[in-house]
């Protein structure tokens, strides 16, 4: 161009309503796309309540512990004095058994529950956590959500529920 | 566009000079620079068909950012390939719009890719040094068409499916290879998950990328040996050099843009008005449904199989088809050097014109093959026709016989469409 495009007003004005064209099409094609890339509402299920696929009698190696709580892997623990008070036959006190959102607040990896430490571990990073799913060493930066356990059934045999409070 | 050194300028250079100096020093942008600014177009009576490349490199680009965002919802298997489209068209924000632009832009593409071929044969731009810009072009072509048939599949819709079946089959009947060219397409005797999953890898691994080195040859070649200007305007203005021109940028770069716009905005519209349909999931094993017919830009071949007799001659009919088709491309590749003089050059003027007007009324007739649908398919027809001769216009001289016939024919067209028109509008 032979002459300075801001040398005259009207060339200026031009200019500028080839560049807000410009803008408003970027505009125009971003705003959809943006839009298909939010992801499509979930399709797990936001159940509040579930029963876990085993019974008290099969912990603490139970098949199927963590389970599907929500889409969110839910791990089971029975603690060392529900495991004593089972296998004497007596009945389980609250807190016996345990329930916790199996996602360790570090990096998102699955936990698992360790019966010879008596602890809750994550295997990416070594992260540790005690029974009330409190972190005790490692890198995790806060605790295991813990959910609340119900028992219901004959002795020895109970289903265990487990459910959201909020 | 000069570029000053910072130092030189000192303080007073802005931060968008610092910032644009700074990049141009370490991307060593001075050899783009001085080619943008020594690239022209000539301007002549055929230089609109200049703007054809441009929009289809821009319905490419709309294809592959279409694509890659459809990618990320799609689901390659039989049992969740339909389900997933569908979550697209209904779950997903916007979904539909970028099915339908994807649909859309390809078959837009397919259109602006003949039309790019038949004016580009039609100025000759074949000529020497540039046949090899010819031949990459003629392979985009097949590698889009295949690129349409491939993604056809991809839904998983009864018409998807026994389209690809057909397709396949017609693969299968060249002699020789054919067996073992329709057990690698198909991957094993029928269409199933393994087709499904062979055509999506070749969707959208393995023609992209062969795409993107023949696009880069085909490409580099344009800029090498710039724009070919027709012979007849070369003997007009009597020597290239005094053919008038235009600097490619901004000039004609901004009209190109206006070329992009033209085509967005159809594209916008059409994915907007008319959304792509799904369709019915496909089911293996029942009939094929009624009316189903390819992409309209194999309507042509598939009305032609439809219209052979089982045997010719004690070949079989299909199999001629076939073979026949498949010399047609290899003529259309090898054109360049087939052009050897003002006789071959008849004949060949002679074969493109059958070929078009072959392609005009076997499209129309395959489009709506119903004879109570005979309107519809004449005024098609004619609009077909309307089209590919208005890209003679530039051709012919004013005044001479050979214009006012075109004229006389245009003409005429228009007057068969305005009529049918009414016909149908009347019935």
């Amino acid at each position: 161009m032979d002459t300075d495009p801001g040398s005259s007003s009207r060339r200026r004005w031009l200019l500028h309503s080839l560049q807000a064209s410009f803008a408003a099409t970027v505009a125009a094609i971003c705003y959809p796309v943006l839009r298909f890339l939010r992801p499509r509402p979930a399709t797990v299920s936001g159940a509040m309540e579930v029963v876990a696929p085993f019974r008290v009698n099969q912990l603490p190696n139970a098949p199927g512990n963590p389970f599907n709580f929500g889409g969110k892997p839910c791990l089971v623990v029975l603690t060392p004095e529900g495991e004593k008070r089972l296998a004497r036959g007596e009945r389980l006190q609250p807190g016996d058994i345990r329930a916790f959102n199996a996602i360790c607040t570090h990096m998102d990896c699955t936990v698992h529950y360790r019966p010879d430490h008596g602890d809750i571990f994550c295997s990416c990073h070594n992260g540790v956590y005690d029974l009330n799913g409190h972190n005790v060493s490692g890198p995790p930066p806060r605790p295991l959500e813990t959910y609340k356990v119900t028992l219901r059934g004959s002795p020895g045999q109970e289903e265990i529920v487990v459910s959201r409070t909020s | 566009m000069s570029l000053a050194p910072v130092s030189a300028q000192g303080e007073k250079a802005s931060w968008k000079q610092r910032l644009k100096a700074f990049f141009v020093e370490r991307l060593g942008l001075e050899a783009v620079q001085s080619l943008a600014a020594k690239k022209t177009v000539p301007l002549h009576r055929c230089t609109p068909f200049y703007f054809l490349g441009g929009m289809a490199l821009f319905l490419f680009l709309v294809q592959i950012v279409s694509g890659i965002l459809l990618a990320l919802y799609y689901k390659p298997s039989p049992d969740q390939a339909f389900e997933s489209v569908r979550a697209i068209m209904t779950e997903v924000e916007f979904g539909w719009l970028i099915r339908s632009a994807h649909s859309w832009s390809a078959n837009l593409l397919i259109g602006i890719l003949f039309l790019h071929l038949l004016t580009t044969y039609m100025m000759r731009a074949y000529r020497r040094p540039r046949e090899i810009t010819w031949i990459t072009g003629v392979l985009l072509l097949a590698l889009f068409m295949a690129f349409g048939f491939s993604g056809y599949l991809l839904p998983w819709n009864q018409l998807a499916f026994f389209a690809t079946r057909v397709g396949t089959a017609i693969v299968g009947v060249v002699p020789g290879i054919g067996h073992s060219l329709l057990l690698l397409a198909r991957g094993g005797e029928e269409v199933t998950g393994d087709t499904l999953a062979r055509f999506y890898a070749i969707h959208v691994v393995v023609l992209p990328l062969v795409t993107f080195v023949v696009l880069g040859i085909h490409l580099y070649l344009v800029q090498k040996h710039g724009m070919s200007i027709p012979e007849r305007e070369l003997a007009r203005y009597g020597g290239p050099e005094r053919v008038p021109s235009m600097p490619f940028v901004p000039h004609f770069l901004l009209r190109d843009i206006v070329g992009w716009y033209l085509a967005l905005a159809l594209l916008a519209a059409l994915a907007a008005l008319f959304p792509w349909e799904l369709g019915e999931k496909a089911d293996p094993f029942g009939a094929a449904p009624e009316g189903i017919k390819p992409e309209w830009y194999f309507l042509f071949m598939y009305q032609t199989l439809k219209l052979l007799p089982p045997y010719i001659a004690g070949f079989e009919g299909e199999v001629l088809g076939v073979l026949f088709f498949g010399l047609c491309g290899l003529v259309v590749l090898v054109v360049p050097f087939l052009d050897r003089g003002p006789r071959s050059r008849a004949v060949l003027n002679g074969l493109a014109a059958v070929a078009v007007a072959f392609f005009v009324v076997m499209t129309a007739w395959a489009f709506f093959p119903n004879p109570e649908q005979k309107v519809a398919c004449i005024m098609l027809g004619t609009l077909l026709s309307f089209v590919s001769l208005t890209l003679l216009v530039p051709f012919a001289d004013q005044r001479t016989p050979a214009y006012r016939l075109l004229i006389g024919l245009l003409g005429l067209l228009g007057l068969i469409f305005v009529g049918a028109a009414v016909w149908e509008l009347i019935a």
